[in-house]
């Protein structure tokens, strides 16, 4: 009986014509798409290689080996007749510096502003409004530029040859030089035996972590205060000591000076103010984004989160440092790696105020008749592996903060 | 016997002191610390505002800053274009309220009406804008032969006509968005010119109208459908371009655009042409078909991983290289070019996101009626997911209004790159460097401050609706 009845359903359904058959459109279509785009890309390489070819330009990368033939701003003992490889290893440095100073201020301020805004102050509350509403709609580049000209070259500060020199208390020696083109700050000259002192050091922070894990661990067994914090850095600083002896006291603290025809600052860490209205615009600018994300991330924790800390006694402080921040960051964390990224990129902007960063070096060298394709794929090559490493690590520490759910 | 509780004791100003500033201890220190601090530094802003400022370099140059080096006797294009923009705006503002009244209507609703005081406080910061630029108008020196009053009036008299549109009777609503959409293209086009290409927009506008608007429910068979809709797509097309052929006046390329026509025009340009382009890229991210899928990841990834800035540099050095010999883009094209390609990355981003956000259930709904993908697609997932990211795609659009002022920087004189002109005239040449950019600053400001506040305000009525 009952294959009787399922009988007429058994027969084998028609198969669709082919030109209907989703299998066959599927790899049709996708053949159409890659030939499509092989297409396009092919012409435009073709074009690029035989006007390259019809100009005479090169297009190998040979030209990195050339020698740069310009001085870099600010970079006095760069020799001119070094290889353009080695000028664009200084860009990438500088591009390093504004962007890690820059995040360590963006994250400072943002912090700052974000909790302000939450504020029970009127007056903090106020202010902090009005930081996040200037700064985030006025272009970054425009910032610079006011931090680069109307502050720095032209702004309060005194013109070179009278430069603000601050005194470390009761010595003669310089702690701060402040002029309009450069700030002079201590800082270190190497002597020698320097390899000791980094292996070291390094021992040193594998001893740190190592601290700090059963540190971790012990609080976890005992329920012991941790203070994993202090013992870590102890732990450095133990080493920096060992270090510092052990390799025959390799580093000396250089202390700025200025030049005898007061033109020069001989000595210490030189800041140049390209970098500072940089570092201080962007840092400033991303700041008013990462306020916002920071406000909304706490607005986002569950009051009753609050409520049950204050449930159990908590001081306002422990309540925001032990239970809303905590749940907080894992909220904030994505928009923040996104703005982390946007404020390394921005630092490309450095080019308007005259910064040695990579993007501003690279245009200088395209300018010199350097290859401007070859230049810039080596430009934005940088900037990706800047941009997918930012990615990679904050996405660890992403999938480490992680909500564990079953 | 009803206990009544005694009303609460009114707050008298020294009690809000007292509750805002002086809580606790460390509030009180803050207030203590702060106050002086902010009131010293908004004296000295407003010092440099009306005391030491030197604003000649921008009242002098005021005409320079709005249209630069726009030739100064076609003036008049961009006049026309201000009072069409601001008409169609009107019309695009009375038909959004109206439909949204029909919205309330259906769903029983009482809905308040907008006042034009509303509006205007919304967008404070573009009436301040507006109102500065008026006092340094009438402040210049040059001499315009226009008044710059009757300009802002005439926008505003245009504005209130156009929001007459309201009164549509219902079924002629699409009428006010297809007139908003031609007001729009006019404009644009009487600094353009209405020669060459110039039929293209009004094209596609009218022609997708005639498409959908021909009668066939009559036609049983698909093939006819599509054959008479074709039929009045070629119809209108050719009607528009015959049109366009006959006028034939030649107008302003963007190549001498520049100033604040120039930064708007360019955002607006770009924003426009990357929609289309963003929505196929992120159609394309989301497809399961694998080839299609990592080509659209690696572009968005890409250019999403790179600086503007050097992609610019790209356009303005590379190109030219990448087309064929004897093609020659102004800086400009390739400048608005380059940001159509950046944007359509960051568009495709912000459409896959409103994807994502979508329910699977609204899919399977659709493949349980029986609705082919596509029609899935066009009828059931975009309409709900471009709403939802209305408000997102404003947020792009103010991120690329604040990028276009890196074309500065590759030597376009847009509205902060013409304070290199200003300041290589001999009057200005080291003096006013802070003031322009103060105005400038301003400028910015004002735009993506008000903006920014619209966007807020849809994501709320978003959300509320949904």
């Amino acid at each position: 009986m009952t294959t009787e009845t399922q009988e007429p359903q058994r027969r084998e359904l028609a198969r669709p014509p082919f030109y209907r058959d989703v299998r066959v459109i599927r790899i049709v279509g996708q053949a159409l798409a890659v030939l499509v785009v092989i297409g396009i890309v092919y012409w435009l390489v073709n074009n690029l290689l035989s006007n390259m070819d019809r100009l005479g330009i090169s297009t190998s990368f040979d030209f990195l080996f050339g020698p740069t033939n310009t001085a870099i701003p600010y970079h006095g003992s760069f020799d001119p007749r070094s290889p353009v490889w080695q000028m664009v290893l200084i860009g990438v440095k500088n591009t390093f510096l504004a962007a890690f100073f820059g995040i360590i201020l963006a994250t400072i301020m943002g912090v700052v502003v974000g909790v302000s805004r939450l504020s029970e102050n009127w007056l903090v509350a106020r202010l902090a409004t009005f930081y996040v509403e200037l700064f985030r709609n006025i272009p970054p580049l425009v910032i610079i530029i006011f931090f680069g000209a109307a502050v720095f070259t032209a702004g309060p500060f005194p013109i070179f040859s009278e430069s603000w020199e601050f005194n470390f208390p009761a010595t003669d020696n310089n702690l701060l030089i402040v002029n309009n083109d450069r700030w002079g700050i201590p800082g270190f000259t190497q002597t020698s035996n320097l390899l000791l002192f980094y292996v070291v050091i390094a021992i040193g922070v594998i001893g740190a972590i190592w601290v700090w894990r059963r540190r971790t661990k012990n609080f976890e067994r005992t329920g012991q205060p941790h203070h994993r914090v202090v013992w870590s850095l102890g732990v450095l600083l133990l080493a920096l000591i060992v270090a510092y002896f052990a390799a025959g006291q390799p580093l000396e603290i250089s202390w700025p000076v200025i030049s005898g025809n007061r033109r020069r600052i001989d000595g210490g860490f030189i800041i140049n103010w390209g970098w500072m209205s940089v570092t201080i615009a962007l840092g400033l600018y991303t700041a008013s984004h990462l306020g916002e994300i920071i406000r909304g991330s706490i607005l986002a924790v569950h009051r009753g989160q609050s409520e049950a800390g204050n449930a159990l006694a908590l001081s306002a402080f422990q309540r925001y440092r032990f239970v809303i921040l905590p749940q907080a960051t894992r909220i904030a964390l994505p928009p923040t790696i996104n703005q982390y990224l946007n404020l390394v990129k921005n630092t490309s902007l450095g080019t308007a105020v005259g910064f040695a960063e990579i993007t501003a070096l690279t245009k200088t060298s395209v300018g010199n008749g350097r290859p401007a394709f070859q230049s810039f794929i080596i430009v934005m090559g940088v900037y990706l592996v800047f941009s997918l490493t930012i990615s990679l690590v904050l996405n660890v520490v992403n999938r480490r903060l992680e909500l564990e759910t079953r | 016997m009803t206990v009544v509780a005694p009303a609460p004791p009114r707050e008298t100003s020294l009690d809000w002191v007292k509750r805002n500033l002086f809580r606790n201890w460390w509030s009180g220190l803050i207030t203590v610390i702060l106050l002086p601090l902010s009131l010293y530094l908004g004296y000295r802003a407003l010092r440099f505002f009306f005391v030491t400022g030197q604003w000649d370099a921008v009242r002098v140059n005021l005409t320079l800053f709005m249209q630069g080096t726009f030739p100064r006797d076609e003036q008049w294009r961009l006049i026309s274009q201000i009072v069409i923009f601001a008409l169609a705006f009107g019309i695009g503002l009375g038909t959004n309220s109206a439909a949204s009244h029909d919205r309330a209507d259906d769903a029983g609703l009482e809905i308040e009406n907008g006042s034009i005081a509303g509006t205007l406080a919304r967008m404070w910061s573009l009436v301040a804008f507006i109102a500065l630029l008026l006092f340094f108008a009438t402040t210049d020196d040059v001499g315009d032969f226009i008044n710059p009053f009757l300009v802002v009036g005439g926008a505003i008299v245009a504005a209130a006509i156009g929001y007459q549109a309201r009164r549509l009777p219902r079924r002629f609503r699409n009428v006010g968005w297809v007139l908003t959409m031609t007001f729009l293209v006019i404009g644009f086009q009487v600094v353009s010119g209405f020669d060459a290409g110039g039929w293209v927009p009004l094209s596609i506008v009218y022609g997708s109208v005639a498409f959908g608007a021909v009668p066939v429910e009559r036609f049983d068979s698909t093939w006819v459908r599509l054959l008479l809709r074709l039929v009045a797509l070629a119809v209108v097309v050719f009607a528009i371009r015959a049109i366009y052929a006959a006028v034939d006046s030649p107008g302003i390329g963007w190549d001498v655009w520049s100033g604040l026509h120039l930064t708007l025009m360019v955002s607006a340009i770009a924003i426009v042409l990357a929609f289309p382009l963003g929505l196929l890229l992120a159609l394309a991210r989301r497809s399961t078909l694998p080839a299609l899928r990592v080509m659209a990841t690696v572009y968005i990834e890409v250019i999403r991983g790179v600086p503007l800035i050097t992609l610019l540099f790209m356009g303005q050095f590379i190109l030219g290289f990448l087309l064929p010999a004897g093609t020659v883009l102004s800086a400009v094209s390739r400048a608005i070019a380059v940001m159509t390609l950046f944007s359509a990355a960051y568009m495709a981003e912000i459409v896959r996101g409103g994807l994502q956000a979508l329910p699977r259930g609204q899919t399977e709904a659709g493949q349980a009626m029986g609705m082919a993908p596509p029609t899935i697609m066009r009828r059931i997932i975009l309409p709900q997911a471009l709403t939802a990211v209305i408000p997102a795609m404003v947020g792009q659009f103010i991120a690329l209004f604040k990028d276009s002022s890196l074309l500065s920087i590759i030597a376009i004189l847009e509205f902060l790159g013409v304070r290199k002109i200003i300041h290589a005239q001999a009057d200005f040449r080291s003096i006013g460097f802070a003031e322009t950019l103060v105005f400038v600053a301003i400028g910015y400001w004002a735009f993506a401050f008000a903006m920014s506040r619209e966007s807020q305000r849809l994501e709320r009525r978003l959300r509320v609706t949904r």
